[in-house]
């Protein structure tokens, strides 16, 4: 994989997902710097990035959160640097204010953000719309169709920024991320982008004034996206009927079209640049249009835009799309929901179908994987709370203990809103204990999300000794994303070892009262959390067990866990599958031959917790050897 | 119903747990926090020994009764009965710390000396705060759970606990009436599939019971009141003082029962239950219409079985309990005394809407 990233092979063909077209792009654009926060769909290219920044002589970091790389991308841009910025939706939101700034003071080389949306939510807990902050902060908006589009709108979306001295945003949706299609690579340059001494009196201020300057420059980018070749039309020369498409609605669109064989009477307006608007390329066959219905992903970001675009010129245009109920409201767009509107719009017949789509897929909920100590954590914590007088309330956070939520959890927590949030609302909450309410408050937050928003959050609900109980969630990893390293693992980006820093201390030195426990003890841990809960005040419980994962590669001869299914009590009065049904790990399974408890050897890693559990003394643990 | 809903919807939150523990110690899904009976998470079968055992799920009495005692030697007022007796232990070190005469703890030693029972599952308390059930296997175990608590603590979990493992075959229990119906709801072997080997139960000994108490409010009251390391011993005297005393070492403080009835739990508002009428005897504090001073100090014993009647007479025999003669008109007293708390039990049962888990039994009680 590694090879096509950095081949200089220009013209070479290569099968390519899009994310690695993003990471060659911009190897093509000869970046300096590239910063990071992991984040689905696009959490693989600054992975990638990290592993070939030696060898093609950039910088690439895992930022601690999204806001600090795109600062630190802020910073590379003043000394001429070509830096690029990767975020999802809700990271691109949590640089809204370095974003709006940054849009009013301008860039100096090149800065690109590559945000990745998700729509229908595949590994996001929202599909929220990126689009709408390129039109909030007022800068270019790119978002390609497929691979290669991918790949070039890369080093395109760095000379536009350079020429504009603006941000530019290039959006991606997960089909685009995690798809693979045909890349034509392109000539690498033989050095990385020129640097520049920052001088006495070069200026990256936001101040009010540069608003005027920073909306002369959209103007100049609208000029050049009505030339850009990223913007097209197929069809007839007149088309009554008109289909706009932005990002992979134009493939849908395609095809549909085709298959309805209405290609003779429907036109199609495929756009790569969404903002700001290229009016003038598309007004002419809006002026020729009487319906038109737009293909874009999640939001009716251009349908609203074009419906302004046509009021502005009095334009009488019946408008489909998802706000009319053509589409889906919601989710993302698939060939069977295009394919009908697009039959709806045209009067085509739907062709039939012959698919095993009817099939019914049982139904499984996401879920912790087999020895994850998230799974034994909240096992506990709703083992503890249930022993309280009153029901607790517990404050979720955002990584793979947002799962916690679900069965897998025990239907763990209460609230979740975003990374970063459970300790403030649970701030809040703790506070009015004071007050009347008379319930025990907890949250907790993963060891990376500890560095990326809890932080602050750690240090006012101290400073305000709220009555709560914080639980890190010490796993030793961002498992959620795929294992990539933050401040407290002692490995960078680029493969350097650091010193790795110790949430203990850090708490400790930020005055919180803490201690740590291991979930996978749980007699002794149910115990420490029965009496955290009856203490006043912000304390914390760091809950300390590697990431299942991680410990089993590491293992050197796997633990052998089964069930003496002479001892087992199976579904009868004393236990009713206490493992399998309760407990819940995706390790313990059900002998339907025997009516007893089973161990699947092949998902088991062998953690022991479900032998503590097991009410019969049925679960037997063997060997195992730590490396 | 699944199990744990089951008791979940018609026990515990309509406030009629009595926290006996008989639903704890079969399975990982009850507990008990303070005196409060707690299900860690939800079982999923439809029956189970945790709703067949509680002593506030339906049950037909009438039956349950006939299936362990003649039906020649039922009263309707105070259960089964052989025989009321006033009596105290004569060992004096018993007496010292006793309830009141240190009946009961003389009568199960007796019963393990003798082999009656092999082990004994009792509640042991500090003066009557925090108690626990305990599960004694030696004479001197048994001293040592001498005096009485008003807080309910889940003893029959212990005896469950001590069942399942199977190692004592004649386990004496000592309990409330709640628990004493459990212990006989568990020896009827109600679930087939699952009997908790519930013929290792040997003996059964009945506490009178008036009501208990909420236990945090009762922690609060005495620590409004006195010195809890001090404490070590509570009584209620008879109704004319309408007062519950705390004893500390030196001191006794009167607590105006005004204060205290408000804190009485609210499982035993609905219980009809005074002298623990499933039981092989039932003690309790012995009230002579003639004054407080007159039986202070002594038990009341009815004796219920064949069984009981035998450890009774060896105590006899043997010395170890004191008898006294048993006033004209203790008897009345006694059944009136009964009939009063069945009747606010019905009265408050019936203020929920019918009569609940003595349904099946409504015979019994269509007079009250």
């Amino acid at each position: 994989m590694e090879w096509t990233m950095t081949a200089n092979a220009p013209g070479q063909v290569c099968l390519m997902q899009g994310n690695e077209a993003i990471v060659r792009g911009a190897v093509e654009a000869g970046i300096n710097f590239a910063a990071s926060y992991p984040g689905s769909p696009s959490s693989q290219i600054l992975g990638m990035l990290g592993k070939i920044a030696g060898e093609r002589n950039f910088y690439a970091e895992w930022s601690t959160n999204e806001v600090c790389a795109l600062q630190a991308c802020i910073g590379a841009s003043l000394a001429n640097g070509r830096a690029l910025c990767v975020v999802k939706q809700n990271g691109l939101l949590c640089t809204a204010d370095a974003l709006h700034c940054a849009a009013q003071h301008g860039v100096k080389g090149g800065l690109v953000i590559v945000t990745s949306d998700d729509p229908s939510a595949h590994s996001s807990t929202n599909e929220f719309d990126s689009r709408w902050q390129a039109m909030s902060a007022g800068v270019a908006l790119l978002e390609p169709t497929a691979m290669q589009e991918a790949k070039d709108m890369v080093p395109y979306a760095f000379d536009l920024s350079e020429k504009t001295g603006q941000i530019v945003i290039l959006r991606l949706t997960t089909r685009v991320c995690h798809g693979r299609g045909n890349v034509v690579l392109g000539p690498l340059p033989d050095a990385p982008h020129p640097l520049e001494k920052v001088r006495e009196w070069d200026r990256m201020v936001c101040v009010a004034y540069m608003h005027g300057p920073a909306l002369e420059k959209l103007e100049k980018l609208r000029e050049a996206f009505c030339e850009s070749t990223y913007n097209h039309y197929q069809g007839p020369k007149k088309a009554q009927t008109l289909i706009v498409a932005g990002g992979t609605g134009r493939l849908y669109g395609q095809e549909a079209v085709e298959r309805l064989g209405v290609e003779d009477r429907v036109g199609l307006l495929s756009l790569g640049t969404l903002w700001p608007l290229p009016e003038d390329f598309i007004l002419p066959y809006l002026r020729n249009a009487g319906e038109v219905l737009i293909l874009e992903e999640v939001d009716p970001f251009l349908e609203q835009a074009l419906e302004a675009l046509a009021g502005k010129h009095g334009l009488q245009i019946i408008f489909r799309g998802r706000s009319d109920g053509a589409l889906p409201k919601i989710g993302e767009l698939d060939p069977d929901n295009v394919e009908k509107a697009i039959s709806i719009l045209t009067d085509a017949p739907l062709p039939e179908k012959q698919s095993s789509a009817n099939l019914d897929l049982p139904v499984r909920e996401m879920t912790f994987c087999a020895g994850c100590p998230h799974r034994a954590t909240f096992f506990l914590l709703k083992k503890a709370l249930r022993q309280e007088k009153n029901p607790g309330v517990v404050v979720g956070d955002i990584g793979c203990y947002f799962m916690a939520g679900q069965s897998a959890g025990q239907y763990g927590f209460q609230v979740c809103n975003c990374m970063g949030s459970g300790v403030n609302i649970a701030e809040g909450l703790g506070q009015l204990t004071n007050y009347g309410l008379e319930q025990k408050v907890v949250t907790m937050c993963g060891d990376s999300t500890f560095f990326h928003t809890i932080l602050p959050g750690i240090v006012n609900a101290t400073y305000q000794n709220a009555n709560m109980l914080m639980i890190v969630l010490d796993n030793s990893a961002t498992a959620m994303t795929g294992f990539q390293p933050h401040p407290g693992t002692g490995l960078t980006a680029m493969g350097d070892s650091v010193p790795a820093m110790n949430i203990q201390r850090i708490l400790e030195a930020i005055g919180c009262k803490v201690e740590v426990a291991d979930p996978f003890q749980p007699a002794e841990t149910e115990q420490v959390l029965c009496r955290l809960l009856k203490k006043s005040g912000m304390n914390v419980l760091i809950m300390r067990q590697p990431c299942a994962t991680l410990k089993a590669k590491e293992r050197k001869k796997p633990v052998k866990v089964w069930v003496d299914q002479s001892k087992c009590i199976g579904d009868g009065c004393g236990c009713d599958k206490y493992c399998s049904r309760v407990w819940g790990c995706p390790g313990n399974t059900w002998d339907f031959t025997n009516n007893k408890a089973r161990i699947d050897p092949v998902t088991c890693v062998g953690c022991g917790v479900c032998a503590k559990l097991c009410p019969g003394g049925a679960i037997q643990v063997e060997g195992g050897e730590e490396a | 119903m699944l199990s744990t809903i089951a008791l979940d919807t018609q026990v515990i939150q309509p406030g009629l747990c009595t926290g006996c523990g008989a639903c704890q110690g079969l399975c990982p899904y009850w507990g008990s926090v303070d005196g409060r009976t707690v299900c860690f998470f939800d079982c999923e079968r439809h029956d189970g020994r945790c709703q067949r055992f509680c002593p506030r799920m339906p049950v037909d009495l009438e039956a349950l009764r006939k299936q362990f005692f003649p039906s020649e030697d039922i009263l309707p007022e105070i259960g089964p009965y052989r025989g009321l007796y006033l009596t105290r232990a004569a060992d004096e070190s018993i007496r010292a710390h006793a309830q009141h005469g240190g009946t009961m703890t003389a009568l199960v030693e007796l019963a393990m000396k003798e082999g009656f029972i092999d082990a004994a599952v009792l509640t042991r308390s500090q003066g009557g705060l925090d108690p626990e059930g305990v599960l004694a296997a030696s004479p001197e175990e048994v001293r040592s759970c001498k005096g009485s608590s008003f807080q309910v603590p889940p003893t029959l979990a212990v005896l469950n606990q001590a069942l399942k493992e199977d190692r004592y075959k004649k386990i004496g229990v000592v309990g409330t009436p709640c628990k004493t119906l459990a212990v006989y709801k568990m020896r009827a072997n109600p679930l087939p599939d699952n009997d908790n080997n519930a013929q290792n139960i040997g003996m059964v000994f009945g506490l009178f019971c008036g009501w208990g108490l909420d236990w945090d409010g009762l922690n609060n009251l005495a620590l409004s009141h006195c010195n809890q390391n001090m404490l070590r011993h509570m009584d209620i005297p008879p109704s004319k003082f309408h007062s519950l005393e705390l004893t500390e070492h030196e001191r006794t403080i009167s607590v105006n029962l005004d204060e205290v009835l408000p804190l009485v739990r609210s499982g035993c508002r609905y219980c009809v239950d005074m002298t623990a009428e499933f039981a092989d005897l039932s003690v309790g504090g012995a009230r002579s219409a003639d004054g407080w001073d007159v039986d202070k100090g002594w038990n009341q014993v009815i004796v219920r079985s064949e069984k009981g009647e035998a450890l009774l007479n060896l105590a006899r025999e043997k010395g170890v309990l004191e008898f006294k003669e048993v006033p004209d008109g203790g008897l009345a007293k006694l059944k009136g005394a009964s009939m009063g708390k069945k009747r606010t039990g019905v009265g408050n049962l019936k203020a929920l809407g019918g009569l609940g888990y003595l349904e099946p039994s409504a015979a019994l009680f269509e007079n009250l």
